[in-house]
């Protein structure tokens, strides 16, 4: 009973970190209170939508506009047209060149008219929609970049324990809770250490200390608060410390400079989608066991003829974008 | 050599050390806190054992 409870309270630490990560990651900035409402649409628009109506010579003052991305402030980007919808507040601004969606725009409105008064100055903030930014991190690398079936990476474990189901999630759950704990202490470490004291080429050491830092403690624990789950995993969950997904992970949030809400994101789907690898794997490989497989093929070999149909399967994915 | 190489090496060597020591006292702290009683005539039978390797 106690480790069930245990196991619940792991759970839930877990869920609340991601809220606190999501929440942080979300929270907006204020914007000026007579605009409702900033986005991207399609390719060369931004579109900004008005508490009230605005008078129409100024909406379609180019001068009105000042818009940048937000890391260039010095180059200005050109509206090519204007245009006012019938209900006079939304203002659509047109642009010749795509968009760099990428990257937050800075749209500075000037001196707003509406109805005959002046409400001044506002700065808008358009971003691509965050959550949505996040959630594709997530499934790209829980399924589109699958580290296992598209990248080939941490097979030792994956073929030791996808023997048995109970055993591969077992798994796949302490593999998700070691890699979540371990790359965010590399992100914090990383930020706040490594870069700002020019160590950046020690990364790998570090990231191997802090992973087997990381697989330690989860072993300490583990034993103390679940022995049986601790006896299940034997030698694999030491493994955890040769496995390379959990060292590529740590490597991709500092090539490509996440924040933490999406350093969060991405070993949680890195986690999870080890986790739906080795589930698939030991649902096939139970199956196996039943099925008359020619002698020199038993055992392992099938089992890599399998996982390479896997990655086929897999392949499917490929090239897919989330928003 | 220049001295802010040097600087920034011995810098990087004195901070790795201390993040290694604050990590190292903190598993051991974990070790502690989460010591599990493993009875000592295991041990000590084991040893008795003729061991094959």
């Amino acid at each position: 009973m106690v480790s069930k409870r245990q196991r619940g309270l792991f759970y839930i630490v877990f869920i609340l970190l991601g809220g606190l990560f999501l929440l942080q990651g979300c929270g907006e900035e204020s914007q000026h209170r007579f605009i409702q409402k900033s986005a991207f649409k399609g390719k060369n628009d931004i579109v900004i939508t008005f508490a009230a109506p605005v008078d129409e010579t100024w909406a379609k003052d180019k001068s009105n506009y000042r818009v940048y991305e937000k890391p260039d402030p010095d180059i200005r980007l050109e509206i090519s047209s204007i245009s006012l919808s019938p209900d006079k507040r939304t203002v659509v601004l047109h642009f010749d060149e795509e968009l760099n969606q990428n990257q937050p725009h800075v749209v500075t409105i000037k001196n707003i008219r509406s109805q005959g008064k002046n409400l001044g100055t506002a700065v808008v903030r358009v971003k691509k929609l965050y959550l949505g930014f996040l959630f594709s991190i997530f499934i790209g690398a829980m399924l589109i970049h699958n580290f296992v079936f598209t990248k080939y990476l941490g097979l030792c474990v994956f073929f030791g324990t996808s023997q048995k189901k109970s055993t591969a999630v077992g798994m796949g759950v302490t593999f998700t809770i070691v890699m979540v704990v371990s790359a965010m202490m590399s992100w914090l470490l990383y930020q706040f250490v490594l870069k700002p004291y020019h160590l950046d080429y020690l990364q790998i050491i570090v990231f191997i200390g802090l992973v087997s830092l990381s697989v330690q403690a989860v072993d300490t624990i583990l034993r103390k608060i679940n022995p049986m789950l601790f006896k299940a995993f034997g030698v694999y969950l030491v493994l955890v410390i040769a496995n390379c997904i959990i060292l590529a992970v740590p490597l991709i949030l500092a090539d490509n400079e996440y924040n933490a809400a999406e350093s969060f994101m991405l070993a949680l789907g890195a986690g999870l989608g080890f986790l739906v690898a080795l589930f698939l794997m030991s649902s096939v490989r139970e199956r196996l066991e039943l099925a008359n497989v020619p002698p020199t093929y038993r055992g392992l070999p099938i089992a890599f003829v399998v996982a390479g149909l896997f990655a086929l399967a897999f392949l499917g994915f490929s090239g897919m974008s989330i928003f | 050599m220049d001295p802010t190489l040097v600087k920034m090496a011995l810098g990087g060597l004195a901070l790795l050390g201390c993040i290694g020591l604050f990590f190292g006292i903190g598993l051991a702290l974990a070790a502690h806190k989460f010591a599990v009683e493993v009875n000592p005539k295991v041990e000590e039978v084991k040893e008795v054992l003729a061991g094959a390797q």
